[in-house]
């Protein structure tokens, strides 16, 4: 131990080891996200077209896009879309949730049935919900035909209102579950003794909700809610299938937007534009999240404020 | 009667069976002129050349196989293996860019509009087989010369038209007290509002439908007298006229079966053949689907018998003014093979192989050349034979002006068809929906 | 409304519900408990049960609501899978998206593995900031991204190769699975690297021998979770890959069943069906894994 060499300290010098171990990681990750970053900010502030590299023109992309119908409805959607499918995907699967919590026959069964929605690829049930919302052909529509509920088929897809609620619906239908099971097991680690406690006391059951479950998931709710408002913000694959944007333009997201301007339209500065200005409202959509939903002061026993 | 050897089991049901018996002869036939086109031929392909196409995914099951034997009758005659990719209409113009883009890929590249003009300097200077043909096969149509030049020199030989016509029920017509369809602008409205008023209502498609959604929005712009643009490229959209379009084409729109807006270019088949709709726009597709199937459907023979193809309305503006899609094949110049390019190209609007195919396609294919008015498939069926004209009264994207990248870019940003869908959708007011358009244009044409 | 406790049993920790689930009556738990649950059940799978249905209707049912019931086949048919199978390119398709997801899972979690390691216990010189900055990988999600990358990926020559999408999913896996490991690694206690340092033994020595084996469960669990997001991924794989016989199943499925104007619905739909098969057969064999993955990584 006395002979250490100095390649024997190296060797276990925490930085020269950390940096050999964080190597495989940092390659991709500056490989291909941060190079592939910057060079989507440059790309924004040309006029880069696909066959042609382009040159600098500034904010001209920025000035353009701001001003354009498309791209302000775009916006207004990509934040509606995500704001309502959250709070439906909250509020549907924190009581999913409390649902499976409880006890019952087959629940391990259940609990695994209930993830199939998330597990399988997207656009794969994009297809169905495709066919279930078909302007003529739904089954939705020939049910409630049948029941005399409904004269006419429902027009899903093609009415700009109705578009919105499909895809809403159908992004949801996704989520639930693994915001469910999630908050399923934060739901298992709270402790017993809580419950018996209140309930000693006479607290009722949204009571119980209400001062025990809910400030104690806190930490969990955010976590997850902050994951599924990312994920809703820059979907693109549901939209892209069900509607493609469509009907002119109602259900436009800012990734299916920015894909059809750059691969479609070839326009690839004016796309790699709306790509860049889809971060700064994802960073906030993701505070609000992470610390709207945060409530330290809650676990460590103070008062609100 | 069927030769079950050329055609899978499937084919040998769809449509072009007439022509499978005719087809054996044909090979034959094929292979022998072939042969002897390659000794004559002004471009003799490269040593060891291998050629790869990308093409639209077909839309007619005969068409695909009728091209496939021009593609093998080449490979014969001149050792050329000839690799075929399909991809979806869509798909094809972004494939494309990406090769001319990052310089490889494949070598010809089949696909619509202006999409040569996209990156004419990427594609192969083709001015000697156009003149060839042209001068062969008495002279190109004047669409055919706009889509295919730039500049002094062709960059692309459009192979074929693919006319979008009236599709419609005869039977539901006549239920509106009509015996054809209206050759005007005002009778077709009244046509469109009886049918919604016996229920049989007819349907344009409203959503991003790139081939039938653009065809029926570019006719009533233009049939008003609206345009786009000028011969100069000035954006001219904000005009007296685009709005008697718009408010002709929402007026219709209110005698839709409900859904249109919904509609991408594979709903008004569906619908039609299920009789959901007795009036929509689309090529002969629907017709040879309904034709295949109508052995073991009678539902499909219902159809069959039932419809019929016509040409559009006539508008204020006095004359056709159709749109029809343009089909043009392009080498790109990154290729290690231009001979055998070339000979590729030339080879297909040869007599002897097209003739053939053009009648495979059963009338899906328009010729852009004029010989070609006497191939027999314009007379073999009557309902067909309303296509024959489709390259001669086709108007050319970009209306009255250019058809280059910029025309290319309004079509892939569906700036008319969103402008005519926001209307008819009750997204947008006429004035609002205009200036849209038109700030959209003004970006794209400066 | 409140009830004596007094009879309140110790439930275990894994199943609380027991302990109070005696104060609810059966008809208040089927109104309360069974009929939402099912409810919801319903509204969760009916889809697949629509695709399954579609898949094998014959092609002159399918649209055709009003004389043939939507919900069930009388003369069910495997036409449509067989033309599936073996008409179109879809063992192809397969097999590309299985080599690719399985290549680039196995990137991913050795690369997490390191990261993971390193973070939690090499404990380098900034190593809580570094740990941060991986997840920052999420701001900048694939639709974000897929522009300039595909530039980037035409420079490094990998434009329509497989190698396109098994060196770009890594960006969308390895914070996932970086993170999880992290949560595993934490567990396990120190005293036994400290015993094996004191031995002699070098990093890589007690990576291999003692920590991997222990965290065998958790490496499990990520590479299922990031199988499932490979075959997840949509926008790369549509971006990157042009050629058909290169495409993945979800690409595939999407784009390749139009003939021009008309779509095979039934094929479609047969496609839709069968391409969800190999994730939801690899997750029943692995159910408990991959939700001690989602909330593995959750509770962090």
């Amino acid at each position: 131990m006395n002979q250490s060499t100095r390649w024997e300290r190296l060797r276990s010098n925490r930085d020269w080891l950390g940096f050999w171990f964080m190597l495989p990681t940092a390659a991709f990750l500056l490989l291909f996200l941060a190079y592939p970053l910057g060079l989507g900010i440059w790309l924004s502030f040309t006029d880069a077209r696909i066959g042609n590299p382009g040159k600098f023109v500034g904010l001209e992309n920025y000035e353009w896009i701001i001003g354009d119908a498309k791209f302000q409805t775009a916006v207004f959607f990509t934040i509606l879309y995500t704001f309502v499918a959250s709070v439906f995907k909250f509020a549907i699967g924190l009581y999913l949730a409390l649902l499976l919590n409880q006890n019952m026959p087959f629940k391990a069964m259940i609990r695994a049935v209930i993830l199939i929605p998330f597990i399988v690829p997207t656009v794969l049930s994009a297809i169905a919900f495709w066919w279930i919302f078909d302007p003529q052909f739904s089954v939705i529509s020939w049910s409630l035909r049948q029941l005399g509920w409904i004269d006419g088929n429902i027009n899903f897809l093609g009415d700009a209102w109705n578009a919105r609620w499909s895809v809403i619906f159908a992004n949801v239908w996704r989520g639930v579950p693994f915001i469910a099971i999630s908050l399923l097991a934060g739901l298992q680690t709270l402790p017993p003794s809580l419950y018996e406690a209140a309930t000693l006391d006479g607290a009722t059951r949204w009571q119980l909700f209400r001062h025990v479950t809910y400030p104690l998931l806190t930490p969990i709710i955010a976590v997850v809610m902050t994951f599924s408002v990312l994920f809703t913000f820059t979907d693109f694959q549901l939209i892209k299938v069900l509607t493609n944007g469509g009907p002119a333009g109602a259900t436009e997201l800012m990734a299916t937007m920015s894909y059809n301007t750059a691969i479609l339209g070839s326009r690839i500065g004016e796309g790699s534009a709306i790509s860049t200005a889809m971060v700064p409202f994802l960073l906030a959509a993701i505070m609000v999240s992470w610390f709207g939903l945060q409530r330290r002061k809650w676990q460590q026993g103070e008062d609100n404020d | 009667m069927n030769d079950k050897r050329r055609f899978t089991r499937r084919d040998a049901l769809k449509a072009g069976v007439a022509i499978a018996g005719a087809g054996a002869l044909e090979a034959a036939n094929l292979a022998a002129f072939a042969q002897a086109w390659a000794q004559a031929s002004r471009w003799k392909p490269e040593k060891g050349a291998k050629l790869q196409l990308l093409r639209w995914k077909r839309f007619v099951q005969a068409e695909e196989d009728g091209f496939m034997a021009l593609v093998a009758a080449f490979t014969k005659a001149t050792g050329v293996p000839v690799t075929v990719l399909n991809e979806s209409l869509d798909d094809v113009q972004p494939k494309a860019s990406v090769a001319a883009n990052t310089g490889q890929g494949p070598d010809i590249f089949w696909g619509l509009y202006s999409l040569p003009h996209l990156f004419p300097a990427k594609c192969m200077d083709v001015t000697d087989v156009a003149d060839y043909l042209g001068k062969k096969y008495g002279g190109w149509v004047p669409s055919a010369v706009t889509y295919g030049r730039s500049g002094k020199g062709w960059i692309a030989i459009p192979v074929g038209y693919n006319g979008n016509l009236i599709n419609y029920r005869q039977s539901m017509i006549e239920k509106a007290g009509f015996k054809a369809i209206p050759q005007d602008t005002a009778g077709f409205m009244e046509l469109m509002k009886g049918l919604k008023a016996k229920s049989v209502a007819g349907g344009f498609a409203l959503g991003r439908a790139s081939g039938d959604g653009n065809a029926w929005v570019h006719w009533a712009l233009w049939a008003f007298g609206g345009n786009l643009v000028d011969a100069k490229d000035k954006v001219i959209l904000n005009s007296p006229e685009t709005v008697k379009a718009l408010e002709y084409a929402k007026e219709m729109s209110n005698h839709f079966v409900p859904g249109c807006a919904a509609w991408n270019d594979s709903f008004n088949n569906k619908a039609f053949l299920e009789s959901q709709v007795s009036l929509t726009n689309n090529g002969v597709s629907i017709y040879a689907s309904a034709k295949a199937n109508a052995a073991k459907d009678p539902k499909a023979k219902e159809v069959m018998d039932d419809m019929n193809h016509s040409l559009w309305p006539v508008g204020p503006a006095g004359k056709p003014t159709e749109f029809h899609i343009a089909y043009p094949m392009l080498g790109m110049r990154y290729t290690k093979f231009p001979q055998a390019v070339k000979a590729f190209l030339a080879f297909t609007l040869e007599a002897e192989n097209y003739n053939p195919w053009l009648q495979a396609a059963v009338a899906y294919i328009t010729h852009p050349l004029n010989a070609y008015d006497a191939n027999p498939v314009w007379t073999s069926d009557p309902k067909l034979s309303v296509a024959r004209d489709c390259a001669k009264r086709t108007l050319t994207a970009g209306g009255l002006g250019s058809v280059g990248e910029k025309a290319a870019s309004a079509l892939a940003d569906f700036v008319i068809l969103d402008m005519f869908a926001s209307v008819c959708t009750d997204r947008a007011s006429i004035k609002d929906a205009i200036s849209v358009a038109e700030r959209q244009a003004r970006r794209i044409y400066r | 409304m409140t009830e004596p406790a007094a009879l309140a049993r110790p439930g275990s920790r894994e199943d609380e519900s027991v302990g109070m689930s005696y104060l609810s009556t059966l008809p208040q738990r089927l109104v309360t408990l069974y009929l939402p649950l099912s409810i919801i059940m319903i509204v969760l799978l009916f889809p697949f049960y629509w695709m399954t249905m579609t898949a094998i209707k014959p092609k002159n049912q399918l649209l055709d609501l009003d004389t043939h019931s939507p919900f069930w086949t009388l003369s069910p048919t495997l036409e449509h899978i067989e033309e599936l199978l073996f008409k179109t390119d879809y063992p192809l398709w397969l097999w590309n998206t299985m080599f690719i997801a399985v290549s680039a899972t196995i990137l991913s979690v050795v690369a997490s593995v390191f990261a993971a390691y390193a973070i939690t216990r090499i404990r380098y010189r900034g190593a809580q900031w570094i740990g941060g900055s991986i997840f920052l990988a999420y701001l900048v999600p694939p639709s974000i991204l897929f522009i300039p990358l595909s530039t980037v990926v035409f420079q490094y020559g990998l434009f329509d190769t497989p190698f396109a999408l098994i060196l770009t999913y890594p960006t969308i896996l390895i914070p996932f699975s970086t993170w999880l490991l992290m949560g595993y690694f934490k567990t396990i206690p120190y005293e036994l690297e400290e015993c094996a340092l004191i031995d002699g033994a070098s990093r890589w020595q007690i990576l291999t021998r003692i920590i991997l084996p222990l965290a065998v469960p958790g490496l499990i669990s990520a590479a299922i979770f990031c199988m499932t997001l490979c075959w997840n991924e949509f926008i790369y794989a549509l971006t990157f890959i042009n050629t058909t016989s290169q495409k993945t199943v979800p690409v595939a499925i999407v784009t390749a069943f139009t003939d021009g104007d008309q779509y095979r619905w039934g094929s479609l739909m047969a496609g839709a069906l069968v391409g969800s098969l190999p994730l939801v057969i690899l997750y029943a064999f692995f159910v408990e894994h991959y939700v001690s993955a989602m909330t593995g990584a959750v509770k962090e």
